[in-house]
């Protein structure tokens, strides 16, 4: 039947079998359910009832207005911090264990393990070490002749730094392997030439291995941008939010607002305020690291 | 449930990571915390419906004994019995009742949930349990009246889930909130009796304390164990079971001559005093069961529920007490009564088989001592050594009653969270800024909801 058609009308046929059924389930599962929440954000359903009524950007002005609500973002902050320290720290790995030395691969498959494990686990397995009476962190400084009591999750302006530093535990490594996969695919020969013309090893990785890193510098941004933002399990499962809310995230704030208090209108509109500030703090650093690209 | 399951799906895509943790943990601490919540908050919809006692007729016991037959199922939540005590219940129960065939179909996870399901396709077993999920209006389109069962005494809950003057309900057992303590750990602290009053409580709490023990494990990280002093607490210093719906009605729930100020001051009381654990923003509740078991730690405020999960971590049930929480200095030993679940029998199912066996368990199962119940009959002693200790200090039961929605919507609207504003109210250098703050929300939201 196909075989009438000319050769080019026979491809596009066949692309499009292809494609519909990936596109299909992309905008059933996907799309849809991100249309939806628009959707909901402009009512005030409650989770349950059959009906809801429009009630315009009623919604929108509680998050914006409501202090409560945009306030929590800035224990998000921390993640942000740490999660920069983290990206250096993973650029120096990186760097060193590309290199020749003994034992290279035992040390990344160390520094590696942390990402593979379950991120709840990892949760549970740090409130043991944070503990402050029972804790081994504790313990540890405590042998060590310093004062062993320092409530690592019960003190409000350390507690979010606290928590950032198991992620940067957990990630550390994935960002680390992600830059060694960039830096075994700069050339040699480039290093080589450089070592030639006299360049130092500090030289030689501010002009060649950066910019050379510089896009992958960028997805390791982005992720952990949006790690910080997004952050729900850690906290959740250590702090419960606490000491008094000092460690609630936003996402937190947002699954409360659903399934506790039943305003999955208000709940969606958080959302998608959250989907709109990753777009814009993305492209706002898109944009900075592009124009330093290009001076 | 369509809308709600598109947007879960829409957060989990979203959220990623997160889903998986929000279920692990619910797992994790769900034990404990819904047992607790059964205890403290199985308040029915609506309908305090008229007393039907009176038509209880008592029937000829060996008479009726021969008349039921047939097949009989029940569906449990407790799938751990299956195939082990409900197998003796089985043998006891159709000894007595040689002609029913009596059988057990469980269900593990979300009993409400999938109860509901099976109610709407149309078939569903002969007795099943019911909470709250299902209005009070709704029992006589499901469910027969269980009125005329003839029990050998008063029962608790007798008219939580009844409906225009029937009962469609029988409670499988009560729980209370109280103090659950270590004995040695008292006997070492040189507590001869165990306190009466809020005063001789601190004493008490003092003398642990100097002892070296932790007088009271509050568990105040984990958020839920706190709810005992918006719920149980505020029952006892009031004596009313209906001050959380009465909130509806003013807007200042939370005011200093509130009982929720009252009961809240308590725990900052203790925090300021030392006797909460070391670092209450870093508390442990698994290692916290085997430290009361222990002796480490004395005291819970928690349900009777936990007693048997300390004797689980390893206490010798001798060494384990529990006495009413004493929240003023009157010296009246009160308890809050919160009924588990409820049997109800299916309107088209073998009716006179299910009121046998409704009655059976209440009567003689001995169901309530191996859930670590309080029994549904008045007077009938419990079989557990804690719960009769603690009926021995006489304590006026301050029995549930049905929640309100309303009080209920303004909650959510205001979005506060009671355990959490304990935690602030705790923590706070100004607890008087904390409640008034929750003050404006609640009447900001009242207004809304008005």
């Amino acid at each position: 039947m196909l075989g009438r058609l000319n050769f080019s009308t026979q491809k596009k046929i066949i692309i499009i079998a292809f494609v519909a059924i990936p596109v299909l389930l992309l905008l059933t599962f996907a799309y849809y359910p991100a249309l939806e929440l628009v959707r909901l954000s402009f009512t005030n359903w409650d989770g349950m009832s059959p009906t809801s009524d429009y009630i315009g950007w009623d919604n929108y002005k509680e998050v914006f207005s409501n202090p409560e609500i945009f306030g929590v973002f800035k224990n998000n902050f921390a993640y942000f911090a740490v999660g920069i320290v983290q990206n250096i720290v993973a650029i120096y790995f990186a760097v060193i264990l590309n290199g020749k030395l003994r034992g290279r691969n035992f040390f990344r498959l160390m520094l590696f393990l942390p990402y593979i494990l379950n991120g709840v686990a990892v949760a549970y397995l740090f409130s043991y070490v944070f503990d402050t009476t029972q804790g081994s962190l504790n313990f540890l400084i405590g042998h060590l002749g310093f004062a062993s009591d320092t409530s690592w999750l019960g003190n409000e302006s350390m507690i979010n730094y606290t928590l950032a530093s198991i992620g940067f535990w957990r990630f550390m490594g994935f960002n680390m392997v992600v830059y060694l996969a960039a830096l075994q695919a700069i050339p040699s020969d480039i290093y080589e030439a450089a070592a030639i013309d006299g360049a130092g090893g500090w030289k030689s990785f501010l002009h060649i291995t950066l910019p050379n890193l510089y896009k992958i510098i960028e997805l390791n941004l982005f992720l952990t941008v949006t790690g910080a933002l997004e952050v729900f399990d850690l906290p959740y499962i250590v702090t419960k939010g606490g000491p008094a809310g000092a460690s609630e995230t936003f996402v937190m704030k947002i699954v409360e607002t659903a399934f506790q208090f039943n305003d999955y209108g208000l709940a969606s509109a958080m959302s998608v305020v959250l989907l709109a500030f990753v777009v814009v703090l993305l492209s706002i650093q898109r944009y900075l690291l592009n124009r330093g690209g290009q001076d | 449930m369509r809308k709600s399951a598109l947007l879960a799906m829409t957060l989990v895509a979203m959220l990623s990571l997160s889903a998986c943790s929000g279920g692990n943990n619910g797992g994790n601490n769900g034990e404990a915390a819904e047992s607790g919540n059964a205890g403290t908050n199985a308040n029915a919809n609506a309908g305090a419906g008229g007393n039907a006692e009176g038509d209880a007729t008592a029937t000829n016991e060996g008479a009726a004994n021969s008349e039921v037959k047939g097949e009989v199922t029940f569906l449990t939540n407790r799938t751990d019995m299956i195939d082990k005590e409900y197998n003796d219940y089985e043998k006891k129960f159709e000894a007595k009742y040689p002609g029913v065939d009596l059988k057990f179909e469980s269900i593990a996870n979300d009993y409400n949930a999938q109860l509901k399901v099976r109610i709407a396709s149309g078939k569903y077993p002969d007795v099943v349990l019911i909470a709250d999920a299902i209005p009070n209006a709704d029992f006589p389109k499901y469910f027969a009246p269980l009125d005329d069962i003839s029990f050998s005494d008063e029962l608790n809950f007798k008219d939580l889930k009844s409906f225009e003057g029937k009962s469609y309900g029988v409670s499988t057992g009560g729980n209370t909130f109280g103090i659950v303590y270590n004995k040695q750990a008292f006997a070492k602290a040189g507590i001869a009796e165990v306190p009466k009053t809020l005063d001789e409580f601190y004493e008490a709490s003092q003398k642990l304390k100097d002892a070296g023990i932790v007088p009271f494990a509050s568990n105040f990280k984990d958020k839920w164990p706190l709810g005992a002093w918006s719920n149980d607490v505020v029952s006892i210093i009031s004596g009313k079971p209906d001050v959380a719906n009465m909130r509806a009605e003013t807007d200042t729930p939370y005011a200093q001559d509130s009982t929720y100020f009252q009961s809240w001051s308590i725990i900052r009381e203790m925090y300021a005093k030392g006797f909460l654990e070391k670092d209450v923003n870093s508390t442990n509740w698994e290692q916290s069961k085997k430290d009361i078991a222990t002796g480490k730690f004395a005291m819970y405020g928690l349900g009777n529920w936990v007693i048997n999960q300390v004797i689980g971590a390893g206490a010798k049930s001798e060494d384990v007490g529990f006495f009413p929480f004493p929240a003023d200095n009157s010296g009246t030993p009160k308890a809050p009564l919160g009924s588990d679940y409820f049997y109800a029998a299916s309107k088209d199912g073998n009716t006179a088989a299910a009121k046998a066996f409704i009655h059976w368990m209440i009567e003689e199962s001995g169901y309530e001592d191996f859930a670590g119940f309080i029994p549904t009959l008045k007077n009938k002693p419990s079989g557990l050594a804690q719960l009769a200790e603690f009926k021995g200090y006489n304590p006026t039961f301050v029995e549930a009653v049905a929640g309100s929605d309303k009080a209920t919507q303004i909650q959510n609207e205001a979005k506060i969270d009671q355990e959490a504003l304990v935690q602030e109210f705790v923590l706070s250098k100004d607890p008087i800024k904390v409640i008034d703050k929750a003050n404006e929300q609640w009447a900001k939201a009242r207004k809304k909801i008005q």
